[in-house]
């Protein structure tokens, strides 16, 4: 048997697509797979600054480690203002099957593959079951779910033809376990995790792997609301007593998406620091 | 039904697209070209799974150059046909595999089942039928791959 070379993942040349890219969990993803040599598309859904700020980290090899060298202009379309090699991102609503299949046929037009999917666009419209509108329901089902159905469905067409790729969703630890005002999003992410062992069967003959991360508690803008609420009940809750870091996340999703994880499918990664239940 | 699917498609113009439809298929499925026969069964006689008609649309759009949505076979088949007359309970109506038989005639008539589930309708499809899709789909698209290697 050879000696094990785990130094190379795999993932530097590969491309990945990335939803929801601009900030928190996605942020640090997209710098994660971008430090590895990975081509990232991203998407982001209204905050123009943040995404460019985004790519601009990544140019600079700030914070997730250093990034290979440049292989030239990757531009989607001269209207795209955030442009730089190997990264690129779009405004893009999940919710809009036609707008995401678009959007990977552009990258793939640049690009010629799609070897990574990261599903991590989601939202949050937390209130107790009573209280919930109508919208909030809707919007956090077809943001999380539907738009996880129609960002896969434009991709997989790829991956099934090239007899290769990996699919991540991110979900959640609450779609597990139980969280007072979390029906909805819970729900949305319990429906993720069962969509995930689904779909690891049905493209599992085409070599292709789909993975969940599940994050607990991570201190990003998404979940200040949460942890301003439950304070110290929170925290009581995880046995590391800390929230978790946007990277932490990410690291998990790195291997998912390296050569150290082909074995893995239809696997739900929780990355919570232990989070009990109640 | 609209007007490009009621033109007539020709022998020629089967003849035309077959060997590269038939080398798609063949790849797409991982057999031997020889197998892929115009009238062979995707599913019956060629062993296709459903994982494999997305991955022969995908390939045959690519090639052809053509837009091929999801559900384009029975939407086209359905023609003015609503759902609930086409359809009912996930059965196919009498009306409806009237029009599949219209529609589909390649498929030889004792194929159609009775009753016919909506699921089933894949298990019809000859290598045939895919011909015919690219071809109307190059009527439909003005910058569709229309070359016949020589």
């Amino acid at each position: 048997m050879n000696a094990p070379t785990l130094t190379d993942a795999g993932m530097a040349g590969r491309v990945a697509l990335v939803t929801g890219g601009s900030r928190g969990i996605g942020r640090a993803i997209v710098e994660t797979l971008a430090a590895v040599g990975m081509t990232v598309a991203f998407t982001y859904r209204e905050n123009a600054a943040a995404a460019a700020e985004v790519i601009a980290a990544c140019e600079r090899g700030e914070g997730r480690g250093k990034r290979g060298e440049g292989r030239g202009d990757t531009s989607l379309s001269p209207h795209t203002p955030h442009l730089k090699p190997h990264i690129f991102a779009e405004a893009l609503d999940v919710r809009d099957s036609a707008a995401c299949g678009a959007f990977v046929e552009k990258v793939v037009e640049r690009t010629e593959s799609i070897d990574l999917l990261v599903n991590n666009a989601g939202v949050i419209r937390d209130n107790t079951l009573g209280l919930l509108e109508d919208e909030d329901v809707r919007v956090v089902m077809e943001t999380n779910v539907t738009g996880t159905f129609n960002m896969t469905r434009a991709v997989a067409p790829y991956m099934i033809s090239a007899r290769q790729g990996k699919i991540i969703n991110v979900t959640s630890v609450s779609g597990e376990k139980g969280g007072r005002g979390q029906t909805n999003y819970a729900a949305s992410k319990g429906a993720l995790n069962a969509f995930t062992r689904s779909l690891a069967v049905e493209l599992a003959p085409r070599g292709i792997t789909v993975n969940a991360v599940a994050p607990g508690v991570i201190d990003t803008e998404l979940s200040r609301a949460v942890r301003e609420q439950a304070g110290d009940q929170a925290l009581s809750r995880i046995l590391l007593r800390r929230y978790g870091r946007p990277e932490e996340v990410a690291h998990a999703v790195w291997f998912l998406a390296s050569r150290f994880a082909d074995y893995i499918t239809g696997e739900i990664l929780h990355v919570d620091g232990g989070f009990k239940m109640e | 039904m609209n007007e490009i699917n009621n033109i007539k498609i020709n022998n020629d113009e089967i003849q035309s697209v077959f060997p590269r439809v038939a080398e798609t298929i063949a790849d797409a499925i991982g057999c031997e070209v020889e197998k892929v026969k115009l009238n062979a069964s995707l599913i019956d006689n060629l062993g296709a799974e459903s994982i494999d008609f997305v991955d022969i649309i995908f390939r045959l759009q690519r090639l052809f150059k053509v837009k091929i949505p999801r559900g384009k076979i029975v939407e086209e088949a359905r023609g003015s046909l609503s759902e609930t007359e086409f359809e009912k309970a996930g059965v196919v109506s009498d009306a409806g595999v009237s029009r599949l038989r219209d529609y589909l005639s390649e498929v030889p008539p004792d194929r159609f089942k009775s009753p016919l589930n909506v699921a089933d309708i894949p298990r019809l499809f000859t290598v045939e039928t895919f011909c015919k899709l690219v071809i109307r789909q190059q009527r439909a698209t003005p910058t569709a791959d229309v070359s016949t290697p020589a």
